[in-house]
């Protein structure tokens, strides 16, 4: 199976001009397997979470508000204004190509424009106003990651540590997501100047009939790459272990019984003493 | 006819027209049945695509995508490993570029940069890169697929000016414009023409001011002439007009493409190919083979169209010719319309800035012309340079500065087109003329009228502080005898301007000229015992009926029945006489000359053999009526007898003995027919100081929707003078055809390109858009003055040429009429042009852009 | 510009092999469709396939000529005063039919407007209908977006767009080249589609698509669909009918904009009317909302006019065919207020 269709440009030169589209399959199938399997893995085969070293002690435990706030309001609503643009671009992409017809395109780069948009926020907002770090894979994220697999395939590693504000899983997906991401939205952007938009002159001729083939296939990988993430996405979203996270993404926090079990409060300071649902300004 | 000519007046001399009643006593000025019309009609004709060999191969060609690129790799393997498949022919197999000398002498240089048949450095799309002879034409083209070039893509342009711009693209890596002057512009006492060469020429950001509102820059040009007091002319005048304007590039659009068929037998090219010229062919075949022309057989019975560009075919035909050396067999090369669309030639787009100024009367005081041609990549067309001399001998200005440049760009190359640079140069004139007219409240006639050229009447720059001159110039009675007939002042009270509900009409007219007559060829003809005129014609066949007419002349001199005349033409093998080009409106002036020649020496002969046998003085003996007769009554001789007569005699009688000033080519071809009677052989060396022009005054009425842009030619006229009119019928076939093509001009025909890509989108018919038989106007007439050239001994003029222009101007000027001025800045006037001007109230469509 | 390109040759005008199949009966045919699938190419009258194989754009494996199924052929008066004319009637007996002469007019004036005399003779009235754009830079072989790329190479700064759409233009900005179907969408044909499945029969106006819609594509036709006839209601017979085709030449060329209107007139007023504008977007524009408007309006100077500016309100003119809009809002008012021929 070929993964780039190629075309013969007018000067009859061979040139990219999108992905394969059975690759649409590929990576929707290659989410369904990724889901079922795990599915699976975690109730035949995955063994209890242990963490290693006790908990936070009572006392300070108790000090702990019972509702830790996760996302802030801004956050939220950046993560769903997102997710729905993301939506809507990935049935406006593939739905037609799969044989669903209708006029798709104005959806499609107008919902581009919001993902575009809330991304630009989303980088402001969380380089300035965040705690920039807390959603990058750091030294321990690894060392804990290989503990787990190694205790996940029945060998002896010292348990891992808790939790900071993100699991390792949330922070490589957010990771994988932010490449897939702005590949998609650099890419997409660019692409603005060859559809009929009300604010820019069409004009397919701002970069070489090759680079243009590299920008639809990076576009084309992106996007099939985040059916199969999206839909990994919503399938961890709605796993009942994950439920607290998802709530935490509506309802902006997380329970304090769940911040104890997986969460190590050094790696995730939250301050104590404001009890209730106040903003805990800790991250 | 050997009452020789009459000097004439339009008002003496009956007007040839459709309906002239015939004269059956007579062979020249009288209809007839050609000899090609049964096998054309019956379509017995061959063409060059109708003959077969043994073992024939078709060949294929592989064209560059790219408008221009440099080649570094041809790998035909694939190609090559394909059953079926014979060979792959590339540059490199091609004859290098050879000098050659022309029949005055002049020895041209090779042009290292010409084209050459089949390129390493595409100059535009769809130049020939490599062709494949396979077994037949499908294994051909799937082997052309299978060819894998490697390109380097170079910098292109397709729009002259904007090569003209500052840091704009040149179309050759050396540069955008030819650094010698056309072969027209002095040359001097030089016998050697230098080798040309490319160099660039760039204008100033200065020079492109104005641009945007639609005024064609003028910066530098590569040529230059003047006469007369321009400035002073401007400061006198009543009116001053400062136009700019563009005509269209136009393929030729032949029906018949130029393909070809070659083998060789016993060391001797023989090709069959679709060409103008026959005789003039033949040694430049030899040039692009580097060969020896008595070497080179050329088989060209039937023309399906040239209009110039075939006058010698193009450098294409040597490619079965070599791929035939090549594969040791015949090679057909059936060019097919895509191929013909790029290979094919076409006119070169001028754009021109034109400062007229004009006299209280109409009368134009100063030009100063500037013209820009689109010279695609190859040769340097001279259609700048004619435009400038045949607008300075239509219109007579009192002082006329004329410059011009011909870039190059990387479109399809250009060849001479029916009146080239005549159409261009009259089409930037008429509307400026027209605009004058409306402007000065002069009718549209008169103004025509007033600058008409009378006798003869000079043009062009002075040389040696000497203009040259026409031989005679009747423009102002084409114009009268037109306005006469088609109602003029009538039809412009009642039809000018008048509307009825959406549509209004526009009457115009305008006046046309081109070069028609050339000298010095040679006739030649064998009256045998069968008492039949043999007439050797080495005139192409290409649908004026040239190749016959003119030698109704001969035959009408020495009394011959046109059924007892045997005309052989369009195979070299055949002995044929050195004859002009077939193109340029030469060979009715030219070959009536020579086949005059022919014909007196014919009857000298004649008269010395009676006298031998029948004593007295030559000049005591007439030929008339088949046969020779003693003036005044006593023994008569038969042609036929006299034949006879000659080859016992021998020597100049029957051809063994010939004159000395004949061209090689007709000594060979004489000397191979001497012996079988008496020959009629000379060279025409009658003489001419001034240069032969024929004139057509043009006339058009139209009819436009203004809701719609549409428009339709309601009446057309075009009134010629043509000098003497050998065939009406001819003669009327070419007014009205090359009116048509004109016409063509006007209403649609033109060339689109994407400036970016460098290609064109219009490539079909259907796209082009040349006139239909529905574009054709409703009613159409023609007609000749019939007054012989004051110049030479026949007084024949050519008419291929000078019907063009004015078929486009008076489509123009009767646009204008209707609508006013500064509806259009260019030609072809489309409907989307009137739309958008009516609407917005000023030309909008009025930028330069070329091929848009 | 140092970049070297190794490009794939290009040849053009040579019929490359192919194989043919000439059956009797739509089923035959219907089966070797649905044997060669994406391969398999519907052979009508050739006017438009043969261009696309002699210049090897498209290259199918095999071609199925419908000229020798004789059901495809001929026109069928129906009871109550409609025609069914089968797929494969050539254009000539379309203009020529009495039936179609007497009660539709419009169609045969607009299947005489197209073409020339010659290509009539071969064309058929359902290759005339499916035809495919004209689209210069499509018809080069480049690969555009309705040839499966990602460009429209005719709206750029440079692009020659004199003929393209100034309507419903979505990435593509082809046009529908048919003179006849604006025809088919004023009467308010059904169009009877066959394929393996079965007949089906598709409104005029549904039949023809967008680029929107589907940018590949002109009509609902899909592989291994035939269009096997027309179907003329008898909605609109003897209606007052208007017709006109504006082009460069007045033989052998495309429509720049052609009208078709049906309009049924009592009192000096438009009872009802269908107003279908053709080479202003990719199919036959219907003018909904001129039609309502002008509906119960005197069929007068005044009408059209105020006609003629809705119905270019929405139009978007590219760079060279903005004359369009006032020759579209011209042939509106025309068709409006001409008064019955």
């Amino acid at each position: 199976m070929h993964i780039i269709q190629w075309a013969a440009n007018p000067w009859g030169q061979m040139v990219p001009i999108h992905i394969a589209w059975a690759l649409i399959w590929v990576f929707a199938i290659a989410g369904l397997t990724f889901l079922i399997v795990h599915a699976i893995w975690v109730r035949y085969f995955a063994r209890r979470q242990e963490f290693a070293g006790p908990a936070l002690s009572p006392g300070a435990a108790a000090a702990l508000p019972a509702k830790i706030e996760r996302h802030s309001l801004a956050a939220r609503l950046f993560h769903w204004v997102m997710a729905a643009a993301m939506l809507v671009l990935l049935f406006t992409a593939f739905l037609p190509k799969v044989g669903v017809r209708f006029s798709w395109v104005t959806y499609h780069w107008v919902a581009g424009l919001i993902l575009l948009a809330s991304i630009v926020f989303h980088i402001v907002h969380a380089s300035f106003f965040q705690n920039f770090g807390s959603i990058w894979p750091d030294k321990s994220d690894l060392a804990d990651a290989r503990n787990r697999t190694l205790r996940a395939l029945g060998r002896s590693a010292p348990p891992p540590r808790r939790f900071g504000k993100y699991p390792f899983e949330n922070k490589l997906y957010h990771l994988i997501i932010v490449i897939a991401g702005l590949a998609v939205a650099v890419t997409g952007a660019f692409m603005l100047f060859r559809v009929e938009t009300p604010f820019l002159a069409r004009n397919p001729y701002i970069l070489s009939d090759m680079t243009w083939g590299f920008v639809y296939v990076l576009h084309g990988l992106a996007g099939v790459g985040l059916i199969a993430l999206v839909t990994v996405h919503i399938y961890f979203a709605l796993r009942p272990e994950k439920l607290p996270i998802t709530k935490s993404m509506i309802f902006g926090s997380i329970s304090r019984d769940h911040f104890l079990e997986q969460h190590d409060p050094q790696r995730w300071v939250v301050s104590s003493g404001n009890a209730g649902a106040g903003p805990s300004r800790a991250d | 006819m050997p009452d020789s000519k009459q000097e004439g007046t339009a008002a003496q001399v009956p007007l040839v027209t459709a309906d002239t009643p015939a004269d059956k006593s007579k062979l020249v000025g009288q209809n007839y049945v050609t000899p090609d019309l049964f096998a054309k009609v019956t379509g017995q004709a061959k063409y060059a695509e109708d003959f077969r060999a043994e073992g024939m191969l078709f060949a294929k060609l592989l064209l560059s995508p790219y408008p221009h690129a440099r080649i570094l790799e041809i790998d035909a393997s694939q190609a090559l490993a394909m059953p079926g498949v014979r060979a792959v022919l590339t540059m490199k197999d091609l004859p290098p570029p050879a000098d050659y000398m022309t029949d005055l002498g002049v020895l041209i240089k090779a042009n290292p940069l010409g084209e050459r048949g089949l390129a390493m450095e595409p100059l535009y799309q769809g130049e020939p890169i490599a062709a494949v002879a396979a077994v037949d034409e499908l294994t051909a083209a799937d082997a052309v697929e299978k060819i894998r070039v490697t390109y380097e893509p170079l910098p292109f342009v397709i729009d002259p000016l904007a090569s003209l711009r500052p840091g704009g693209p040149n179309a050759r890596v050396e540069g955008n414009v030819w650094g010698v002057l056309g072969p027209e512009a002095p040359v001097g006492a030089k016998r050697t023409t230098p080798v040309p060469e490319v160099r660039e020429i760039k204008w100033t950001e200065e020079d492109f001011r104005g641009y945007d509102e639609g005024k064609m820059p003028t910066g530098t040009p590569t040529g230059e002439w003047s006469y007369g007091d321009v400035e002073g002319g401007f400061k006198n005048a009543a009116l001053v007009l400062d136009e700019s304007f563009q005509t269209p590039n136009t393929s030729h659009e032949c029906l018949e493409t130029r393909t070809s068929m070659a083998y060789w037998q016993g060391g001797k090219l023989h090709l069959f190919g679709s060409t103008q010229s026959t005789s003039q062919t033949v040694p430049a075949i030899a040039r692009w083979m580097n060969m020896k022309p008595e070497d080179v057989v050329l088989v060209s019975e039937y023309t399906g169209g040239g209009y110039g560009s075939k006058v010698t075919s193009s450098v294409h035909l040597i490619i079965p010719a070599m791929l035939s050396k090549k594969c040791h067999a015949p090679v057909m090369m059936r060019i097919t319309r895509e191929d013909e669309n790029y290979i094919g030639r076409a006119r070169p787009s001028l754009t021109g800035r034109m400062k007229a100024g004009f006299g209280p009367d109409g009368r134009l005081l100063a030009l100063d012309m500037f013209v820009v041609a689109d010279n695609g990549p190859y040769d340097e067309v001279h259609d700048t340079y004619i435009s400038g001399q045949i607008v300075s001998l239509l219109y007579q200005p009192v002082a006329m500065r004329w410059r011009g440049i011909s870039v190059l760009t990387n479109t399809p190359p250009r060849s001479p087109q029916s009146s080239p640079g005549g159409l261009q140069g009259i089409t930037l004139m008429e509307p400026v003329l027209a605009k004058a007219a409306r402007r000065l409240k002069i009718d549209l006639l008169a103004i025509h009228r007033i600058n008409a050229p009378e006798g003869k009447a000079p043009l062009g720059p002075a040389v040696d502080g000497k203009r040259a001159h026409a031989t005679g110039c009747f423009m102002k009675e084409a114009l009268d005898q037109g306005a006469r007939r088609f109602q003029w002042e009538e039809r412009r009270k009642a039809n000018s301007g008048k509307r009825n509900g959406s549509k209004i009409r526009g009457v115009g007219v305008s006046s046309s000229s081109f070069k028609s007559g050339s000298k010095g060829f040679d006739g030649l003809f064998v009256i045998q015992p069968d008492g039949k005129m043999y007439v050797q014609s080495g005139i192409g066949n290409l649908g004026t009926e040239d190749f016959s007419d003119v030698h109704r002349v001969a035959a009408e001199m020495v009394g011959m029945p046109w059924e007892k005349v045997v005309v052989t033409w369009g195979d070299t093998s055949k002995h044929l006489p050195w004859t002009c080009i077939s193109g340029g409106s030469q060979t009715a002036h030219a070959m009536t000359r020579a086949a005059y020649a022919a014909a007196m020496d014919a009857i000298g002969k004649l008269q010395q053999i009676a006298a031998k046998d029948h004593g007295g003085r030559p000049e005591n003996y007439e030929v008339r009526n088949e046969r020779v007769y003693r003036q005044g009554g006593g023994p008569v001789m038969t042609l036929a007898h006299a034949a006879q007569r000659a080859i016992a005699l021998g020597g100049v009688y029957d051809g063994h003995e010939l004159p000395k000033d004949i061209n090689p080519m007709t000594v060979r071809s004489a000397k191979a027919l001497a012996g079988r009677g008496l020959m009629g052989v000379a060279r025409d060396n009658y003489r001419q100081d001034g240069t032969v022009f024929s004139f057509v005054a043009s006339f058009a009425e139209v009819e436009i929707d203004v809701e719609t842009g549409t428009y339709k030619i309601v009446d057309f006229l075009a009134v010629a003078d043509a000098g003497r009119v050998i065939h009406p019928a001819a003669i009327g076939g070419q007014i009205l055809g090359r009116s048509m093509l004109g016409i063509g001009h006007a209403i649609g025909q033109k060339w689109v390109f994407d400036q970016h890509l460098g290609l064109p989108v219009a490539r079909r018919f259907y796209q082009t858009k040349p006139p239909t038989i529905l574009d054709a106007p409703a009613r159409m007439d023609w007609a000749a003055l019939n007054i012989p050239d004051p110049e030479g001994p026949v007084g024949a003029k050519g008419i291929g040429e000078p019907p063009v222009p004015g078929g486009c101007c008076a489509i123009l000027n009767a646009i204008s009429d209707a609508l006013g001025d500064d509806i259009f800045r260019r030609a072809p006037v489309t409907l989307d042009m009137i739309l958008t001007s009516l609407e917005n109230g000023h030309p909008v469509i009025s930028g330069l852009a070329a091929d848009i | 510009m140092a970049i070297v390109r190794e490009s794939s040759a290009i040849i053009r005008d040579v019929m490359p092999a192919f194989e043919l199949f000439q059956p009797t009966s739509i089923e035959e045919a219907l089966s070797v469709l649905a044997q060669y699938g994406t391969d398999a190419w519907v052979l009508a009258g050739g006017i438009d396939s043969f261009d696309w194989l002699k210049d090897r754009i498209k290259r199918p494996k095999a071609v199925v000529d419908l000229g020798r199924i004789r059901e495809l052929r001929g026109v069928r008066e129906l009871a109550g005063g409609g025609v069914e004319i089968r797929a494969m009637t050539t254009l000539t007996d379309v203009v020529l039919h009495p039936a179609i002469r007497k009660s539709f007019k419009l169609l045969a004036d607009a299947a005489e407007s197209a073409a020339s005399p010659q290509i009539r003779n071969q064309g058929t009235i359902g290759g005339n209908v499916s035809q495919d754009t004209r689209c210069w830079y499509y018809r080069s072989g480049f690969p555009c977006y309705r040839a499966g790329g990602n460009i429209c190479y005719a709206d750029t700064p440079y692009g020659m767009n004199r003929e393209h759409a100034i309507l419903g233009a979505a990435r593509c900005v082809a046009v529908s080249p048919s003179d006849s179907a604006p025809a088919m969408v004023a009467l308010e044909a059904k169009m009877l589609v066959r394929n393996s499945n079965g007949e089906r029969a598709v409104n005029a106006e549904d039949y023809f698509i967008g680029p929107g819609f589907d940018i590949t594509r002109m009509t609902v036709l899909k592989q291994g669909d035939i269009l096997t006839a027309i179907r003329i209601p008898s909605a609109w017979a003897n209606a007052s009918f208007y017709f006109e085709k504006i082009s460069d030449r007045p033989v052998w060329d495309f429509p720049i904009v052609n009208i078709a209107a049906a309009k049924v007139i009592s009192g000096g007023k438009i009872r009802r009317i269908r107003l279908v504008v053709n080479g202003v977007a990719a199919h036959p524009w219907r003018l909904r909302q001129v039609e309502e408007a002008v509906t119960g309006q005197p069929a007068d100077e005044q009408t059209g006019a105020r006609a003629g500016e809705l119905a270019i309100a929405d139009a978007v003119p590219l760079q060279h065919n903005g004359f369009k809009l006032p020759l579209m809002r011209n042939l509106v008012k025309r068709a409006i207020c001409a008064t019955p021929a």
